[in-house]
């Protein structure tokens, strides 16, 4: 496998599980389909579109998103946001992630 | 019909009815807004278009995703427990498959030739059936709801039992006296015999017709053959393919046997006339043949089942 295939895979393991912690922050404000893409892009989680819109109603059929038409403007669009048991997941989650990032640092003696 | 037209209806088709008008009208301006955000950036819009389904991808793919399908046949959970169940299926029902065809075509007085033709082409579709339903039949565990059958959990139990190389060794070095010793017996009988005819010249206690027709040699071919297998298994790796050849060549080396013996075409009729016997012995001697070949398509068969399982 050549070396920059391989780092590929290494952070796609790593980072596996991140954009659903991504996704559920940023939609405790309610947001569609492509402008979540864009977000998530701009604050550095990168995915892909056909990996997002799969996922975003995966996590509405396990309760953790709510969805709503909006048919305001032109284009009809569904908005997401996230559920009270969203939030909750996203708290644990979060928690988790801060216990992972101590972990390293204590590794790592930067504690 | 528009290029996202064509795409949205790909995808769409393989989704369940009633998701659908759902996931088009999001997909729809997921699409729209992308391009959109591409031709303000100064994209032409054609070109925007093919770039955002190019990102998009494989429409069965994105629609696997929406549906929660797997983009696999059999995935890790199972498979496994697929190529277990597929090695011991092969390994026990194969030779029995052969084993029943040669009998049943044996007793219809079919030639050698036919009978062992019918065998190995009943065993090949057999091999092909077997190899078809249960892929099927793991592939539609994969697909169906709710998989949380797990099949069985490991234990160490189930760990394949340490070799006991030195009892195998005499085992090897028995089985390959027993090969040379009979296959020389078998070629030296045309000219070693009690018998003797008008000439002086020795009648073989063997037909002449194995000889003639070269079936003698295909025989001894297939008991090496058979040997050969026991060295791989006891020098290189066990592995199921190794079983599965050993097993076959043992159970073509019995067939053979029962449709010789079916046939009449193992003793030489002169010498049984030279020698004085009665037909009773000449059965007798067919029957032992017949029930020792097939005590050892028995044990070919329980020996495969028992090294599947284990291995």
């Amino acid at each position: 496998m050549p070396e920059d295939e391989l780092l590929a895979t290494h952070l796609q393991e790593l980072r596996r599980g991140t954009v659903v912690l991504a996704c559920l922050l940023i939609l405790q404000r309610p947001n569609y389909g492509y402008a979540l893409l864009d977000l998530l892009e701009k604050y550095g989680f990168a995915v892909d579109a056909n990996t997002l819109y799969p996922l975003l109603r995966r996590l509405e059929k396990q309760g953790l998103l709510t969805s709503d038409w909006n048919t305001d403007e032109s284009r009809p669009r569904k908005f997401y946001r996230t559920s009270a048991d969203g939030t909750a997941l996203a708290q644990t989650l979060s928690h988790d992630w801060d216990e992972l990032d101590a972990a390293f640092r204590s590794l790592k003696g930067e504690s | 019909m528009t290029l996202t037209d064509r795409y949205v209806d790909a995808a769409l088709r393989r989704l369940p009815a009633r998701q659908r008008p759902d996931i088009e009208r999001e997909l729809r301006a997921s699409i729209a807004d992308a391009v959109d955000d591409r031709v303000e950036s100064g994209t032409d819009p054609t070109a925007a278009e093919v770039a955002v389904l190019t990102e998009l991808g494989d429409p069965q793919r994105l629609a696997a995703g929406y549906a929660d399908r797997p983009l696999h046949l059999i995935g890790p959970a199972l498979f496994l427990d697929y190529t277990r169940l597929l090695a011991t299926l092969l390994a026990t029902v194969l030779p029995a498959v052969a084993a029943i065809v040669a009998l049943v075509r044996a007793m219809d007085d079919a030639d050698a030739g036919s009978v062992v033709a019918d065998a190995f082409s009943a065993t090949f579709t057999a091999a092909i059936h077997i190899g078809f339903w249960t892929t099927l039949l793991f592939a539609f565990i994969e697909r169906f709801p709710g998989q949380h059958w797990v099949i069985h959990t490991w234990t160490p139990d189930a760990l394949p039992e340490p070799p006991s190389r030195r009892l195998k060794y005499t085992e090897l070095v028995l089985e390959t006296a027993a090969t040379v010793l009979f296959s020389t017996l078998i070629l030296l009988t045309p000219v070693v015999s009690t018998e003797k005819d008008a000439n002086g010249d020795p009648i073989g206690l063997l037909s002449p017709w194995l000889w003639d027709t070269g079936v003698v040699y295909g025989f001894i071919a297939l008991v090496v053959v058979a040997l050969g297998f026991s060295f791989a298994r006891y020098y290189g790796r066990w592995n199921v393919p190794i079983a599965i050849a050993r097993g076959l060549a043992t159970v073509a080396c019995s067939i053979l046997l029962i449709a010789l013996a079916a046939n009449d075409r193992i003793l030489n009729p002169e010498f049984i006339a030279a020698a004085g016997w009665s037909d009773d012995a000449n059965r007798w001697v067919y029957i032992g043949v017949i029930a020792t070949s097939l005590g050892t398509l028995a044990h070919a068969v329980v020996e495969a089942a028992k090294q599947v399982r284990k291995g």
